[in-house]
């Protein structure tokens, strides 16, 4: 029970650690493959030692919800890997608080929250920025509602520990049609999420900002919380993807140290193969206009409904 | 009938060829160049071809084998370069005027084939067939077939109406592969034909519409003549 107790802890401590090196490689990759240096993998490390180090300026025009938004962020953030099989395939304890919609809404109240702050300084790029990540948002929150769904009649199941004990244990079903259509959505929905290309909001020009211009006004730590939680919840959703959808296998079984060494070792290695496929995705493919990002978006609510046909099928 | 017992892996494979054929009737759905448009219609022929030939592999029917390589050398091959030649010829690169956004079409496409789903449930209900092969068949097959409705309804260029004619055509040939895949060998080959005669039907119609409206959409021709 201790033990369990502390693999808890080792999860979250996990996603704490580990997401601003997920971030570094993403980026330097990207520089490697456009053939320049780039900063290294530890960057995002260094940016955020930075960060914690320099003082914080709050606008005059802020009232306290500009407080609590960087604090309800990060610790949406810690929650949610509590729910979601990160190290080991069996459920540790309070996995039962939530199930994947559960999950899905924790992670949508970190985003609301960052939404409210932006609105509350009351500068145009924060209104702009939340009035298109609400447009964001709502085209892609039916296609992950869909997915849940298709997910949970594949697996009968909300829980994503069954969902990767089955897909471990019935070859049949990993190469069903309805999984592999899931996949294709979920990857739109991550890409799309993560703010990488065809988005790619997260750049410091003023007319494209999304994510960036939401949090233009926060500086010092409350800036490094809200940039951690934002690397966190990429970590979140690259762990649900490749530990419950893509690649099921490599999880600690039993709980040992060993264990769950191998599985953070194996969480890595799943992780670089998605990088991988996000840069080519990112180098091959230009911007989208902000009027066609609903086009992606389309895309990946066909395929999940395809999903859910299949599921009826087999 | 075949579909009725399979063993899983051959239904696997079925479902997963007809799955992919009905993804590329989306992705010709959602594209907006004419040429990438014709593309996933040779893609899709070659994907009916290869379903064909698996029928032929485990049903047991040797003339299929035959069916499949007409198919994939008459629909993927002999035809998209017959529209292609008309497509070069014209200097229409993409579709203009557009009733549907490519994201709202794919929606429609979507419902639509929640349609065709409740449609072959029902059907394969009251067959005693739920649960096999054959309702996927049947929801793919009339779910193609909306598409191509689709397609013909929001589309005003004629290259991509006679894209649309082609598509449908190609879910019914898909469906009758599945369904009933012992059809005679001579009305498959008049099909091939009849397609043939569709596409050079329509080669006169674009020439007619260039030479007497000056344009290749069929928004023009509203006025009746008698």
């Amino acid at each position: 029970m201790t033990r369990n107790i502390l693999l808890q802890i080792c999860q979250v401590l996990a996603v704490l650690a580990l997401s601003p090196l997920l971030q570094g490689a993403i980026v330097q990759f990207e520089e490697r493959v456009q053939l320049a240096q780039g900063p290294g993998i530890f960057q995002p490390y260094r940016d955020l030692w930075k960060l914690f180090h320099k003082q914080i300026i709050v606008p005059e025009t802020a009232s306290w919800i500009y407080w609590l938004a960087p604090f309800v962020a990060f610790t949406a953030m810690m929650t949610v890997p509590i729910l979601i099989p990160v190290l080991t395939d069996f459920p540790l304890p309070l996995s039962d608080m939530g199930d994947i919609l559960g999950g899905g809404l924790i992670l949508t109240l970190g985003s609301f929250m960052i939404v409210l702050a932006g609105l509350d300084s009351g500068s145009a790029y924060g209104g702009i920025g939340a009035s298109r990540a609400v447009m964001v948002a709502i085209l892609a929150e039916p296609t992950l509602i869909l997915v849940f769904v298709g997910i949970t009649l594949l697996a009968k199941a909300m829980l994503p520990f069954v969902v990767n004990h089955l897909l471990v244990a019935n070859p049949a079903v990993y190469w069903s049609p309805a999984h592999l259509f899931l996949i294709a959505a979920f990857l739109i929905l991550l890409v799309v999420e993560t703010d990488r290309l065809p988005i790619h909001s997260s750049t410091h020009i003023e007319i494209y900002m999304i994510e960036e211009a939401r949090i233009l006004e926060y500086s010092g730590p409350l800036l490094a919380l809200l940039k951690w939680a934002s690397m966190m919840k990429q970590f979140i959703l690259y762990t649900i993807f490749c530990n419950v959808l893509l690649i099921p296998w490599g999880l600690s079984h039993e709980g040992t140290a060993l264990g769950v060494m191998g599985s953070v070792l194996a969480l890595m290695g799943k992780f670089l193969l998605v990088v991988c496929a996000v840069v080519v995705v990112e180098t091959a493919q230009s911007r989208l206009r902000f009027y066609r990002y609903q086009e992606v978006l389309a895309a990946s609510f066909v395929f999940a409904v395809l999903a859910i046909i299949a599921t009826q099928l087999v | 009938m075949l579909v009725a017992h399979l063993d899983p892996l051959a239904a696997s494979i079925f479902s997963l060829m007809a799955i992919a054929s009905l993804l590329l009737a989306f992705v010709m759905l959602g594209s907006r160049w004419l040429i990438n448009y014709l593309y996933a219609f040779a893609a899709e022929s070659w994907v009916i071809a290869a379903l064909s030939a698996a029928v032929a592999f485990y049903g047991n029917y040797p003339k299929l084998y035959l069916i499949a390589i007409l198919t994939a050398l008459f629909r993927g091959l002999f035809l998209p370069y017959l529209v292609w030649r008309i497509i070069r010829r014209l200097n229409v690169a993409r579709e203009i005027h557009e009733i549907l956004q490519p994201s709202s079409a794919l929606v429609a496409g979507a419902l639509c084939v929640v349609f065709s789903l409740t449609v072959a449930y029902r059907i394969g209900q009251s067959l005693g067939l739920a649960g096999t092969v054959a309702v996927l068949a049947l929801t793919i097959m009339l779910s193609i077939k909306l598409i191509g409705f689709l397609m013909l309804s929001v589309r005003h260029e004629a290259l991509s109406q006679i894209l649309g004619l082609l598509v449908l055509e190609n879910g019914i040939f898909l469906g009758a592969q599945i369904l009933v895949p012992g059809m005679p060998m001579l009305i498959e080959i008049v099909i091939l034909f009849d397609l043939l005669i569709i596409v050079v039907c329509f080669g006169l119609l674009v020439q007619y519409l260039v030479s007497h409206v000056g344009s290749t959409s069929s928004l023009s021709l509203k006025r009746l003549v008698g």
